[in-house]
């Protein structure tokens, strides 16, 4: 028997690529006027323990208690920087322990001496700051003592800030 | 006479559509929704050795904007009660941990492994953003992230 093949239109199916243009123009619209690059910025990581007092004192016992304790009461090692605004919220007076430094150079320099000296082992580094001082002060003081190595040669990245008045001591 | 043709002319639409689909991949690509829930009208400190952010995408975050005045933003919303919202936040970060079997940071319990992102503006007074300091501290967070620019930027 012969077979009679039915011949195919051979048409061509054309998308309507008007409607999706206008969707992805709709889309590409939606994209550009929502970009809006971020600035890089940068961070400087802590960890902020509160601050711990520089004498630990057992609460249960009282002084004098045990006459045969001749033990000397037991200190905790805390550095401790102060730091005091001026009028204008910029840093006036810096003080290392009771030492005056000059500038982010000088306290540098000072950190260097003391961080990396054996034989005072720091367990907390405390920043005595002035309630007016502005931030951008405090992150430069904050830079130079993240920037420190401690005698283990670990960097220093363990500090506790405190709220000071505002006018600083008389040191002479 | 000479008859008028009546084929219409059609362009030719797919380099057309290709290009914006590729523009389309650009800007999907680029886009950043974490910049959402940063407060851009702050004037961050300028720090040169201030590093890149680089947290491997696991570290749980608690972005805290503070501008000049002491006033906490977080997604472009003043929050007024400081305390309330760091507490909830603590909570939150509390049953974070909780579920995904973290484990606190350091040698106290009640240290929480999240890292609140300090952006503070540069005029921020020192007892302003104490006060948000000492907050978080009070409720467990002890990793802290201090943002500041690489350099200045034009604003």
């Amino acid at each position: 028997m012969r077979r009679h093949r039915r011949r195919r239109v051979q048409g061509e199916v054309e998308l309507n690529l008007a409607a999706m243009l206008d969707m992805a123009f709709q889309l590409l619209a939606f994209f550009i006027l929502t970009f809006k690059p971020s600035p890089i910025e940068g961070q400087i990581m802590l960890r902020l323990p509160p601050p711990r007092p520089a004498v630990v004192v057992d609460s249960d016992k009282k002084a004098g208690e045990n006459t045969s304790d001749t033990s000397p009461v037991i200190a905790m090692e805390s550095l401790i920087i102060s730091v005091f605004p001026g009028a204008d919220g910029r840093v006036d007076t810096m003080l290392v322990g009771d030492v005056h430094v000059s500038g982010e150079a000088g306290l540098d320099a000072r950190l260097k001496t003391i961080l990396t000296d054996e034989g005072a082992p720091f367990e907390q580094v405390i920043v005595q700051v002035g309630s007016k001082l502005r931030y951008d002060e405090l992150m430069k003081v904050v830079d130079v003592c993240t920037r420190q190595k401690l005698a283990d040669g670990k960097k220093l990245s363990k500090l506790s800030f405190v709220e000071l008045p505002d006018a600083p001591p008389d040191t002479n | 006479m000479s008859s008028i043709s009546t084929d219409r002319a059609e362009p030719n639409l797919t380099p057309i559509l290709d290009m914006v689909f590729q523009l389309i991949t650009f800007f999907m690509l680029v886009i950043n929704f974490k910049s959402a829930s940063l407060d851009l009208s702050l004037k961050l400190p300028v720090l040169g050795s201030a590093r890149p952010v680089d947290s491997g995408g696991e570290e749980d975050l608690l972005v805290l904007n503070i501008d000049s005045e002491g006033r906490l933003k977080v997604g472009g919303v003043a929050q007024e009660d400081i305390e309330g919202y760091i507490g909830q936040e603590a909570g939150v970060s509390r049953a974070y941990a909780r579920i995904h079997g973290k484990k606190p940071v350091a040698e106290d319990e009640k240290e929480l492994s999240t890292i609140v992102v300090v952006r503070a503006d540069r005029a921020t007074p020192f007892q302003l953003l104490n006060r948000v300091i000492a907050t978080c501290q009070n409720n467990g967070f002890r990793r802290f992230s201090l943002k500041a620019m690489n350099r200045v930027e034009a604003h």
